[in-house]
C-alpha cells in the first residue's frame, strides 16, 4: 500500500510521547489512527469509553473535569488525555469537554498497549507510577558529562578506595612509621576503642620527629593530632576540598555512623578536577576586607551557569552556592571579631530559610539570627552585638544577599536575643499558632548553626522539637499553613493553568514549585521530631519513621530535584543573557518533554498535599 | 445528466442496470443496496474519496491516482484508507503535473486504471461517495465505469463544497472569491492546514470537513442522509 500520511506522521513526531518511538513504528502509526471532530461545548465522550483510547489532540482544546465538575485540566495542541487515566491508580472519574473546536486522533488502547510492550522510552509516559516517569526525567535531565562536576556531585563514599590504615594509641612512633611505610600510605589514624583519637601524617613525622631529633620509642601519642576534624562519607566531595582548604589540612578522615570509613587525601581529590568553588572558599577567608569578598561573591552568577552547564544535579547546586554563603558569612564574622575584640558572652550565628536548608541558587535573600548566652545584659553587652550583626548584615548585603524584606536579620532587635527570649518566642509560636507566628515559624524552624557557640544552638533547637513533636494541634496549624501555597493544575498552550480556570503568564518555579515541597517536608520532619533541615534529608528521615511511605518520600524527592533543576536552567539562561536571575518561568522556555514531567511533579506534589490534609483535618 | 434522474430515483436505477449488467466489480457494488435516505446522517458511512487528474475534462482527461478513506460512526478509519496510482494511456500535461506532482515515471509504473478500479469499487459498497467539489470525482468515475464496464457510476454523494455554501446561505452570509476553496473552508472550522497534496491527504481532507460541517448544521429536526447529499 503506498500510503502517505506525512502529514499525520510528522505531527505525531513532534508530540510527546510519540516523539520518544522509531522511525518504522511511526511512520506505521498514522494508520492505526482514527480521526474525530467535537465542536466547542460538546462531551467528547463517556468516562468510561475514554479509557478505551487514547486521544491527540490535533487542533482546538479541551478541558478535563472531575465527577464534582473542577476543573483538573485545560489541553491543547499536542496534549494526550484517555487511556493513561485508567491506568494510574485512584484516578479519579472525570470527563472532557471541547472548550474550542477540536480535531482529534484516537489510538485503541491495543495498540498503546501494543506500543509500549516494544517501546520501554514510550511506555514510561504511561507508567502507572508518576513518580517512575519522573525519576527517569530526573536522572535524564542530570545526567554528568563533564568530570568538573564529579567532584559536586560525588559523595565522598564513592572515592574512598581502601580500609581505613589505622594503629592504637599504645604504639611506639617507630611502629607507626613502620606501618606507614608498608601500607605505602602517607598518613595514619590512631584509633582507640573503635573511637577516632588522632591522626599522623608524613609532615607529623618530619616535623615533630627527625627536625626535633624526637625519641621514635615514645608512644605515638606525643606526636599526632587529637581529635581531628572529620566529615561523614555521604557529604559530597567538594565538601571534603572545601573542608580542607578551609582548616589547612591534606588528609580527612571519613567517618561512617559512630564508626571509621576511611581517608580522603588532597591528592585524592585533586585527581579529579578541582572546580573553581574550592578557589571561591578559599579566596573568601583570605579576604580582610568586604570590597574583596564582594568580587568574589559576584562570580556566583558565572558558577551557576557553569553547573547549570555541566547539569549538575540541583541538590549539589544548593549545597555548593549556599557553602560560599556560608563562607562569607563566617569570615564576616571573623572580621567583625577582629575589629570589636572578641565576644563578651558565648552567642552563635544561626542562618535561616534557604541558607539553613542548603538550598541557596543565584538568587538569595539573607535571612539570620544570632542567639546569646543567658548572661547577656543589654547595658553591657548591647552595643557590641548591635554591631556585630550590622557589620555582618551590611556586609552580607555588599556582597549581593540583600537585606530581608521581612527584616529576619539578626540587625532586627527582635531576632539578636539571649537563649531564655528565644525559648519564650518558640513557645508562644508553638502553643499560639496565629498567621503571623506561623508565618515566622516557617523561617525559623529551619536553622542552622554557620558561627558560634553549639551548645547554645542545640539548645533552641532541642527546646523547640520538644515543644512539637506529637503535638498535633500546632502541627495542624503548620500544615494548613503548608496547604496554603499550591501547585498549578499544569499548562495550557503558552499558560500556566491554575485552579479555578486562571491563566497565568509564567510560572513562579518558588512559591508554587519548590515552597509546597519544602513545607511539606518541614511539617512531617517536625512530626517525627527530626533535627535534619535540608529539605531531601528531612524527606529521608520522615519515610524512615513512616511519616509518609517511602514512595510518597522517593516521589517527593524527584518532583523537589526536577522542579529545582529546572529552576537554575532558568536562572542560568537569565544570567547568561545578562539579565538578573529570578523564579519566573514562561511556558516558552519549556520543552514538551519538560512540561509533562512538571505536570507529573504537580501532581505528586497535589496528591501528597491531599495526604497531609486528611491527616491534620482541623 | 440525463433524464433518468428525474424520473427514477437511486435504488430504482440501480436495480435498473443490475438487470442486465454482466458479472464484475461494478456489478458487485451494484449489488449491495443505497444508504436509505431517511437514516440520521450519523448512522451512514461514507467513503472520502479524491482524484488527481491530467485535467478537467471528464472526457478526454485520465484518472492519475485515487484516495480513500471510510467514514464510519463519525469517525474516519485511517487504518482502512488506501492510496494508489492508475497508468494513464497517453503522457501527463505539464500543467496537471504541477498541481499533484505525479511525473510520467512515476505513472508508468502503476497499474492501468481497470486493474484498480475495482478496489475503489469494492470500498465504495454500501457508502455514500464523499468529496470536496464532487462533480469532478463522480463523473471521472462515471466515465471510467462506462469505458471499462459499459455502464456508468451512480450512488449517493455528499458534496462538501456544496454543504458549505448552504451552511453560507443559511447564515446569511455572502460567499466571496475563494472562500470554498478546501483549505479555506477547513480554516472556518478550526481545521490543521496540510500543506502536501495527495488524492489521500485531501480525501481525508474533506473527511474531516464533513465530520465539521456535520456538527454545525442545524435542523428542527435530527438530521437525516438526505439533509447532506447533493444526488439522492
Amino acid at each position: 500500500m503506498d500510503i502517505e500520511l506525512l502529514e499525520i506522521r510528522d505531527f505525531l513526531a513532534a508530540n510527546h510521547p510519540f516523539d520518544q518511538l522509531p522511525e518504522a513504528a511511526l511512520s506505521e502509526l498514522p494508520t492505526r489512527l482514527q480521526v474525530r471532530y467535537f465542536r466547542r461545548d460538546t462531551v467528547i465522550s463517556e468516562t468510561n469509553s475514554l479509557d478505551n483510547y487514547l486521544y491527540l489532540i490535533r487542533t482546538g482544546a479541551v478541558e478535563m473535569f472531575s465527577a464534582e465538575n473542577e476543573l483538573l485540566a485545560r489541553l491543547g495542541e499536542g496534549d494526550v488525555f484517555g487511556y493513561r487515566a485508567s491506568r494510574r491508580p485512584n484516578q479519579i472519574e472525570h470527563h472532557c469537554t471541547a472548550l474550542e473546536d477540536a480535531l482529534i486522533y484516537q489510538l485503541s488502547a491495543q495498540d498503546v498497549d501494543r506500543l509500549c510492550e516494544h517501546h520501554t522510552q514510550f511506555a514510561y509516559f504511561f507508567g502507572s507510577v508518576v513518580g517512575d516517569r519522573l525519576r527517569d526525567a530526573v536522572s535524564h535531565a542530570a545526567q554528568v558529562t563533564h568530570s568538573q562536576v564529579n567532584l559536586i556531585t560525588t559523595p565522598i563514599s564513592e572515592l574512598l578506595k581502601r580500609e581505613p590504615v589505622s594503629i592504637s594509641p599504645s604504639a611506639s612512633i617507630y611502629e607507626t612509621a613502620k606501618k606507614m611505610a608498608e601500607e605505602r600510605v602517607s598518613s595514619i589514624l590512631v584509633i582507640a576503642k573503635g573511637q577516632l583519637a588522632g591522626i599522623v601524617t608524613d609532615r607529623d613525622l618530619r616535623n615533630r620527629v627527625v627536625a626535633e631529633a624526637l625519641d621514635v620509642n615514645l608512644p605515638i601519642t606525643e606526636i599526632m593530632t587529637f581529635n581531628p576534624t572529620s566529615l561523614k562519607e555521604d557529604a559530597f566531595a567538594f565538601q571534603a576540598q572545601l573542608h580542607m582548604a578551609r582548616h589547612n589540612i591534606h588528609h580527612l578522615p571519613i567517618t561512617r555512623g559512630e564508626g571509621i570509613a576511611g581517608m580522603i587525601t588532597a591528592t585524592d581529590l585533586t585527581k579529579h578536577q578541582t572546580t573553581s568553588v574550592v578557589y571561591m572558599v578559599s579566596d573568601i577567608f583570605k579576604q580582610d576586607n568586604i570590597q574583596h569578598m564582594r568580587e568574589v561573591a559576584d562570580k556566583i552568577p558565572d558558577l551557576l551557569v557553569n553547573m547549570a552547564a555541566a547539569e549538575a544535579s540541583a541538590d549539589s547546586v544548593g549545597h555548593v552556592i549556599t557553602s560560599i554563603t556560608d563562607a562569607i558569612t563566617t569570615r564576616l564574622l571573623q572580621l567583625a571579631e577582629e575589629r570589636l575584640g572578641a565576644p563578651p558572652v558565648r552567642y552563635v550565628w544561626v542562618a535561616a530559610g534557604s541558607q539553613a536548608r542548603n538550598e541557596q541558587t543565584a538568587k538569595s535573600d539573607q535571612d539570620n539570627c544570632m542567639i546569646i548566652d543567658d548572661t547577656y545584659d543589654p547595658k553591657l553587652h548591647g552595643d557590641y552585638f548591635k554591631e556585630l550583626a550590622k557589620f555582618v548584615c551590611d556586609g552580607l548585603n555588599a556582597c549581593g544577599y540583600v537585606y530581608c524584606p521581612g527584616e529576619m536579620m539578626a540587625t532586627n532587635d527582635k531576632w539578636r536575643q539571649p537563649l531564655r527570649v528565644w525559648k519564650e518566642y518558640f513557645s508562644n509560636w508553638i502553643t499560639q499558632p496565629e498567621p503571623m507566628s506561623l508565618m515566622l515559624t516557617s523561617v525559623f524552624f529551619d536553622m542552622r548553626r554557620v558561627y558560634g557557640s553549639r551548645n547554645l544552638f542545640r539548645d533552641i533547637a532541642d527546646h523547640a522539637l520538644e515543644m512539637t513533636r506529637g503535638n498535633r494541634i500546632f502541627l495542624a496549624f503548620m500544615s494548613g499553613n503548608a496547604l496554603s501555597h499550591q501547585p498549578p493544575i499544569g499548562f495550557f498552550r503558552n499558560f500556566v493553568l491554575i485552579k479555578g480556570g486562571e491563566h497565568n503568564q509564567t510560572f513562579d518555579v518558588k512559591h508554587n514549585g519548590i515552597v509546597p515541597i519544602v513545607d511539606l517536608a518541614r511539617v512531617y520532619s517536625l512530626a517525627a521530631g527530626s533535627k535534619s533541615v535540608n529539605t531531601l534529608d528531612r524527606l529521608e528521615v520522615v519515610a524512615e519513621g513512616g511519616e509518609i511511605t517511602s514512595e510518597g518520600a522517593r516521589d517527593l524527592k524527584d518532583a523537589l530535584e526536577f522542579i529545582s533543576y529546572l529552576r537554575i536552567q532558568h536562572q542560568a539562561r537569565l544570567i547568561k543573557a545578562g539579565q538578573p536571575a529570578d523564579n519566573f518561568m514562561s511556558p516558552d522556555h519549556l520543552s514538551h518533554f519538560e512540561r509533562n514531567h512538571l505536570k507529573d511533579a504537580f501532581s505528586v506534589v497535589r496528591s501528597m498535599q491531599n495526604v497531609l490534609s486528611q491527616r491534620y483535618k482541623m | 445528466m440525463s433524464i433518468w434522474k428525474f424520473l427514477f430515483n437511486l435504488d430504482e436505477r440501480r436495480n435498473w442496470y443490475l438487470r442486465k449488467m454482466p458479472e464484475g466489480p461494478l456489478r458487485s457494488y451494484y449489488e449491495s443496496s443505497f444508504p436509505a435516505n431517511d437514516t440520521d446522517w450519523r448512522q451512514v458511512d461514507y467513503l472520502a474519496l479524491d482524484f488527481e487528474t491530467t485535467g478537467l475534462d471528464k472526457r478526454k482527461d485520465e484518472i492519475l491516482s485515487i484516495g480513500f478513506a471510510p467514514i464510519r460512526g463519525q469517525s474516519i478509519r485511517l487504518s482502512e484508507a488506501d492510496h494508489f496510482l492508475a497508468r494513464p494511456v497517453s503522457a501527463i500535461p505539464e500543467a496537471s503535473a504541477v498541481i499533484h506532482g505525479i511525473l510520467d515515471d512515476t505513472a508508468s509504473v502503476a497499474r492501468p486504471l481497470e486493474e484498480v478500479l475495482p478496489r475503489l469499487l469494492k470500498a465504495l459498497e454500501s457508502k455514500v461517495l464523499l468529496a470536496h467539489h464532487a462533480a469532478i470525482e463522480y463523473e471521472f468515475l462515471s466515465c471510467a465505469c462506462k469505458k471499462i464496464y459499459g455502464y456508468p457510476f451512480i450512488g449517493p454523494v455528499v458534496d462538501t463544497l456544496a454543504l458549505e455554501v448552504r451552511i453560507f446561505r443559511s447564515m446569511d452570509k455572502p460567499i466571496r472569491s475563494g472562500d470554498l476553496r478546501l483549505d479555506k473552508a477547513r480554516q472556518r472550522y478550526n481545521l490543521p492546514r496540510y500543506p502536501a497534496h495527495n488524492a489521500l491527504i485531501d480525501a481525508i481532507a474533506a473527511g474531516e470537513l464533513f465530520l465539521a460541517q456535520g456538527t454545525y448544521r442545524r435542523k428542527r429536526r435530527p438530521l437525516q442522509l438526505k439533509d447532506m447529499t447533493v444526488i439522492t
